[in-house]
């Protein structure tokens, strides 16, 4: 009974520092694997005439409606039209409602063991993306890993 | 909460809601069937409440019982009084209902100040309370017992007791039967019996006395030519095979279906609607799974294949149609509520207002209904306040003193209609053209025409009342019933004429889940435009466009409409060949052209709301996904026309 419940909990904080790396306008990103529902190629969306560029279209996964977000704009980076990568389904919980995304991504790479103590804070200048999106940073070899928070990047009420 | 005293709760509630009809049916007419089932009611509430842990309510019923039991027997009649305090009695019920056996807070209703007025109302009242008229009618009532029904236990003379309990009764013994004595079993019954019954209870009263001997063949023939009409042309009793109580169903007439609906109360389920909208949910995913694989056969080409999509496609529309009739419920449920609206608005506005009502049958889906209850009491509110004159006006412009507001609900091909109409004076066209003036919702030197100045009233804090009632005249109100309507993708149009009345006319889709919808192309993009909303489809003219004028007006037969390239209203871009089509939408009234590049067909569509990233986005209805599988939008013709009314065309542009 204690040695099942504890691998429970061990399991819980294994998903919880496990994470997708994806590459977005050549940066990678990380995102918790808990959230990422599945990787899809990409499918004929539909344009929403008149929407913000963080949600600009719409797909069909599987019988269900779902936006399709471009983090782009919300980590200031540059928004082109051109993106023919990979489709990445994410479910993000907000307070009791639950709901279905999907995000662009340039190319999606592996999963990782994120090490709680190996994150670094990125400075609080000079850091081009805002820090309610980014909340850390891991080194890996020259590369920089930098981890998202889904909850607050994909929180509709800020896509203005 | 226990699930008995739970079905407890519902059955209270359905039970409150039918004795508000019967008080009202009571105010018309008082028929001792009337009577008896109010008192049946009231007897069922307070026998429940006691026994699910409710005692309070089932002592404040106690009291109504009481009274309507005097009613009953005849030692009051129904009055005004009586009722008033009867209908106020009902929604204090409901507060102790919605208690819900919270001892505090049921304590603090029993002891407030408002149960103690009900009561002392209901005391005045029936101290207070005329005599009541006793309807004397005169019965032959006959029994044969069967032969073999003494041994059964059966007691002659204990009915003929009952019946005597009734009233004066002749009894006549007929012993035509009753064989020679050497043949006589004295176990066996040869009698029967002819009773001439004077009495004022009603038919079923006489009729329970046989309740338990129905085989003993009870006819029942009144004498009298005035006997109570409920009880209708004296027909015979059915006889042995149909239990004696039966007969007493069909002796109400369909005045009211709630009512014929607790009869067959034991033949129906009571389900939760979030189970209902979870089937069409699913549904919905089949019928667009349907769309696909009929796309995909048609593409394979297989005749064994197509049989077999077309014998799935025949079941799954039956099944969508047995599904939303599921969810279907008369209109009568929430039109009922509104008799008791207008008649509390009556006493309070010193008007003297009725309400008819048609087409209670209708059947509208339940979603739809739900939110359709609170936008009609407003324009039923508003009819009865501002349409309708005090009496003295009326009669002084030569109408009934009494004012009519009309309520009717009908079904016209895929949308139903319901129309608000009442007999009073009408729209103030020159007034609305002041206010709409003041307040800047119109040019001064503007000549718009009466149905465009009747549709102002739908402006937000719009209101021609001079005076500020408690009922209405602060202009909040027609703003939100047209929200609220078009939220249902209904629309609303009034009429009116000085002096006449004033008619409101809406119109609302069958089923907030599936549409019939228009599928349009502009340029890469398909929309679906709700076919409610579409009048008619014409070829497009492209030189319209280039107009050097700068006029966006179509001729469409005798009037002028104007136009949108919805490539513009979309941001969407056009293939041009040059041959492009227009489709004529009409909502809140208005009437607007919409050019697209091609009409791709009829469509019928289950709505997705849009994501929580598009809320914001008022063109949109909704999403759907098409037979190949990918995602259109479904355009809310009446928020696009909003936005491209008046100055809104340049904007998009």
């Amino acid at each position: 009974m204690t040695h099942s419940s504890a691998a429970t909990v061990l399991a819980e904080e294994d998903s919880n520092s496990i994470a997708l790396i994806i590459r977005v306008c050549g940066e990678a990103l990380a995102i918790p694997v808990t959230h990422v529902h599945e990787v899809i190629d990409p499918i004929p969306r539909t344009r929403v005439p008149r929407a913000s560029s963080f949600a600009p279209w719409l797909i069909n996964v599987r019988g269900a409606v779902v936006p399709l977000v471009d983090v782009r704009q919300r980590l200031r980076m540059p928004v082109h039209a051109a993106n023919e990568g990979r489709v990445v389904v994410l479910d993000i919980t907000l307070g009791a409602e639950s709901f279905r995304l999907a995000m662009l991504a340039d190319e999606v790479q592996e999963v990782v063991d994120i090490d709680p103590g190996a994150i670094e804070v990125l400075p609080e200048n000079g850091s081009p993306w805002p820090s309610n999106y980014v909340t850390g940073a891991l080194r890996r070899g020259d590369d920089l890993i930098l981890l998202l928070d889904p909850e607050n990047l994909f929180r509709p009420e800020q896509a203005a | 909460m226990n699930p008995a005293a739970q079905s407890y709760i519902h059955e209270a509630r359905d039970l409150l809601t039918q004795l508000e009809q019967m008080l009202l049916d009571l105010e018309t007419e008082a028929s001792p069937e009337a009577i008896d089932s109010v008192f049946r009611a009231l007897h069922t509430l307070k026998g429940g409440g006691s026994m699910f842990g409710f005692p309070a309510l089932s002592a404040f019923v106690h009291h109504f019982e009481d009274a309507f039991d005097r009613v009953r027997e005849g030692k009051i009649g129904i009055s005004k009084p009586l009722l008033d305090a009867a209908l106020e009695g009902r929604d204090h019920v409901i507060a102790l209902l919605d208690a819900g056996g919270d001892e505090a807070a049921t304590a603090e209703l029993v002891g407030s100040d408002q149960a103690r007025r009900i009561l002392a109302a209901l005391e005045g009242a029936v101290a207070g309370a005329p005599p009541a008229v006793v309807r004397l009618a005169r019965w032959e009532v006959s029994f044969r017992p069967s032969k073999g029904a003494l041994r059964c236990g059966m007691r002659p003379d204990l009915l003929l007791a009952e019946l005597r309990e009734l009233g004066d009764c002749r009894v006549r013994c007929d012993v035509s039967d009753l064989p020679v004595l050497e043949n006589l079993d004295p176990a066996q019954s040869h009698l029967g019996w002819v009773v001439e019954l004077t009495t004022a209870q009603p038919r079923a009263a006489i009729e329970s006395v046989f309740v338990f001997a129905d085989d003993a063949d009870p006819r029942i023939v009144a004498l009298d030519q005035d006997e109570p009409p409920a009880a209708a042309a004296p027909v015979e009793m059915p006889s042995a095979e149909t239990p004696a109580t039966a007969a007493s169903a069909p002796a109400a007439p369909a005045r009211s279906a709630p009512r014929a609906q607790t009869m067959a109360g034991q033949d129906t389920v009571r389900v939760p609607s979030a189970k209902l909208d979870s089937i069409l949910d699913q549904l919905g995913e089949l019928v667009i799974a349907q769309a696909r694989l009929n796309q995909t056969a048609a593409r394979l080409g297989d005749s064994t294949l197509e049989g077999l999509v077309e014998e799935v496609h025949r079941l799954v529309t039956g099944l969508r149609d047995t599904t939303l009739s599921v969810r279907m419920l008369p209109i009568e449920t929430v039109f009922g509520k509104f008799r008791r609206v207008v008649r509390d608005l009556s006493t309070e506005l010193g008007k003297d207002v009725v309400l008819v009502t048609d087409g209670g049958e209708t059947e509208i889906d339940k979603n739809v209904l739900d939110r359709l209850s609170e936008p009609l009491v407003h324009m039923i509110r508003n009819s009865a306040d501002h349409g309708i004159e005090s009496a003295a006006d009326r009669v002084a412009a030569g109408k009934p003193a009494q004012g009519r507001v009309r309520l009717a609900a009908s079904q016209d091909a895929g949308e139903i209609v319901i129309v608000i109409e009442d007999d009073g004076r009408g729209l103030d066209h020159d007034k609305i053209r002041r206010k709409a003036i003041d307040r800047g919702l119109l040019a001064a030197d503007a000549r718009p025409t009466e149905a465009a100045l009747a549709q102002m009233i739908f402006a937000p804090g719009f209101s021609t009342a001079d005076k500020v009632s408690s009922v209405s005249g602060r202009g909040v109100g027609m703003d939100a019933v047209l929200s609220a309507i078009t939220g249902l993708r209904g629309t609303v149009e009034v009429t009116s004429r000085k002096g006449e009345g004033t008619r409101l006319t809406l119109r609302l889709p069958l089923s907030l889940a599936i549409i019939d919808g228009l599928l349009v192309r502009l340029g890469p993009d398909v929309f679906v435009l709700p076919l409610i909303a579409v009048e008619e489809c014409v070829e497009f003219d492209v030189t319209e466009l280039t107009r050097n004028s700068g006029r966006r007006m179509l001729r469409i037969r005798e009037h002028l409409v104007p136009f949108v390239d919805l490539a513009d209203a979309l941001e969407g871009t056009v293939e041009n060949d040059g041959r492009r089509r227009v489709v004529i939408v009409r909502a809140e009234g208005e009437r607007m052209g919409l050019v697209v590049d091609d009409i791709l067909g009829q469509h019928q569509t289950v709505i997705k709301p849009m994501s929580a990233y598009h809320a914001d986005l008022d063109d949109f209805a909704g999403a759907t996904i098409l037979a190949d599988g990918t995602v259109a939008l479904i355009l809310d013709v009446a928020m696009l026309l909003r936005r491209l009314g008046g100055t809104g065309i340049s904007l998009a542009a």
